[in-house]
């Protein structure tokens, strides 16, 4: 066992050194493709925290016009309290929209607004989100409304744009992987046809395949765990040095979870490619 | 040590390789296999390999039944069968050491093995000086003869040799067939395919003659040709 260790440990450094413009580009494209599928892990995790965030939080809000006499007031009032699909209602004076708009707005603004030109507001909370749009259709053409928002829309056409980011960045990844793959088998190929008359020899004289095989897969290993460190360090890198959101952030462990995902789909490639690779050179 | 029962072989393209052979070889024996080209020479070599399995017959090698030995048992088979050829298939970029020692190391023999092992081949063989250079700065013979020593150094029961003369002229042919009689005379079954007229007239050792797939000739103390028979068996 001793024996073979170091002989598999030999064979297969020189048939790194060997190949070595080959097997850098073989870690190469293992390393580009993992990258874009840890990126792509990323995103629809951070994505899918940001959305649960910002679906609990979601209000509508009916702004009243500034104008809006008090009967109008009652009514929209009553009829949202009669509402089923609205949990809560907090009613927004204008003396208070007033307050929380002098601290959204730019200085230069809010000096020149008037408590009298802010609209009064209905903060409601729906049952569930998506009930917000009924109560922008209801409201919107009411006396007195000004204009019903939701954040919503906003959330759903993110989620969509995401969603679009998630799947070319994973096809891109897996026509790379696939690509990835298929140098690694040629690399390995290669490494194998200049050797054939060695492994003829080792046939011959009663190796037995995973003899032969093991130095060559050992190679793929490799080529696939040094693609798939210098991609986990991309994918640490971005999570690091390019917060998108405070909402995006994700947690430690959900970065670890990629990295080890990255690693172990790393690895296989290598070691499949190159066992697939050596299959042709040993039936004899 | 080796036993054909009804063997036959046909390749995918319709070739018939051997037809209906049986014949028995018992251990020590010397034999030669001789016949023109696309004889089944070649063919009956590789069956006993098992680089090819019959369609018919049985081979019983060892008292193993060949075509019963699963695949990854191959290997195991092959480890009691020595093999050298016409054109050496030495490793140019190992030295004579190191090739006779591979064959020992790719079947996970121990190094204090290996060093104690190669050198008595090598001086069995005659190439003890030579053990550092590369088979490029050797003699056709003494390739040989290296091939001799990587197919001899596990003691094989059996040793299988194609032609091994094909490429030596007259006195390196000498010296390797006189290596091959001693093989032979430590117990091993030696069973050699050639074309070398003088030489099996010569050693009037077992001749086995094939012809388009069948043994049209097996004599105990037999020459090459078949106009002068000589005494049949």
């Amino acid at each position: 066992m001793r024996v073979y260790l170091r002989y598999a440990i030999r064979e297969t450094l020189s048939n790194l050194w060997r190949n070595r413009l080959m097997t850098i580009a073989a870690v190469l494209t293992v390393a580009v493709s993992l990258s874009l599928v840890g990126a792509a892990l990323l995103l629809k995790q951070s994505a899918a925290q940001a959305s649960a965030q910002w679906q609990q939080g979601t209000r509508v809000t009916v702004w009243m016009e500034p104008t809006a006499t008090s009967s109008e007031l009652v009514n929209v009032r009553s009829q949202l309290e009669s509402l089923p699909i609205v949990k809560d209602c907090a009613f927004f004076s204008q003396a208070q929209d007033y307050q929380e708009a002098k601290k959204i707005l730019p200085t230069v603004e809010w000096t020149v607004l008037k408590v009298s030109d802010v609209p009064s507001s209905f903060r409601c909370v729906p049952t569930v989100p998506s009930n917000a749009f009924v109560v922008e259709s209801t409201f919107a053409n009411q006396p007195g409304v000004y204009k019903v928002t939701a954040p919503e829309q906003q959330i759903r056409e993110m989620n969509r744009a995401i969603r679009i980011l998630q799947i070319v960045f994973l096809v891109l990844a897996a026509v790379l992987l696939l690509s990835a793959t298929v140098l690694i088998l040629n690399t390995i190929r290669m490494a194998i046809f200049a050797r054939r008359r060695e492994v003829s020899v080792m046939k011959l004289v009663g190796a037995t395949n995973w003899f032969i095989r093991i130095p060559y897969m050992t190679e793929g290993f490799i080529q696939g765990l040094l693609g798939s460190a210098v991609a986990i360090g991309a994918v640490t890198a971005l999570h690091t040095w390019y917060p998108l959101h405070n909402e995006f952030v994700l947690t430690t462990s959900a970065l670890m979870g990629t990295n080890a995902v990255v690693l172990v789909v790393g690895v296989l490639i290598g070691s499949v490619g190159s066992g697939l690779a050596i299959r042709r050179f040993l039936d004899v | 040590m080796i036993r054909f029962e009804h063997v036959s072989k046909t390749y995918k393209n319709g070739t018939v390789a051997l037809r209906d052979v049986s014949l028995n070889i018992d251990k020590g024996e010397f034999v030669f296999l001789v016949g023109a080209s696309g004889s089944g020479k070649t063919t009956f070599l590789r069956l006993l390999l098992r680089e090819e399995l019959p369609d018919k017959g049985r081979i019983l090698e060892a008292g193993r039944d060949v075509s019963k030995v699963s695949t990854w048992r191959v290997p195991y088979l092959r480890r009691n069968i020595g093999c050298i050829f016409q054109d050496f298939r030495l490793l140019p970029n190992k030295t004579v050491f190191e090739n006779v020692a591979f064959a020992l190391e790719v079947i996970g023999r121990p190094r204090t093995t290996i060093d104690s092992q190669v050198p008595q081949i090598l001086d069995l063989v005659g190439l003890t000086e030579k053990a550092g250079n590369r088979p490029s700065e050797l003699s056709g013979g003494e390739q040989q003869r290296v091939a001799i020593a990587r197919a001899f150094v596990n003691r094989p029961l059996i040793l299988l040799a194609d032609e091994p003369t094909g490429n030596l002229d007259p006195s390196n042919s000498e010296t390797v067939m006189a290596l091959l009689e001693r093989i032979n005379r430590t117990g091993t079954t030696v069973v050699m395919a050639t074309h070398d007229k003088a030489l099996v007239d010569r050693m009037r050792r077992r001749v086995i003659e094939l012809d388009h797939g069948e043994i049209v000739r097996d004599q105990v103390r037999g020459v090459y040709g078949i106009d002068e028979p000589v005494g049949g068996r």
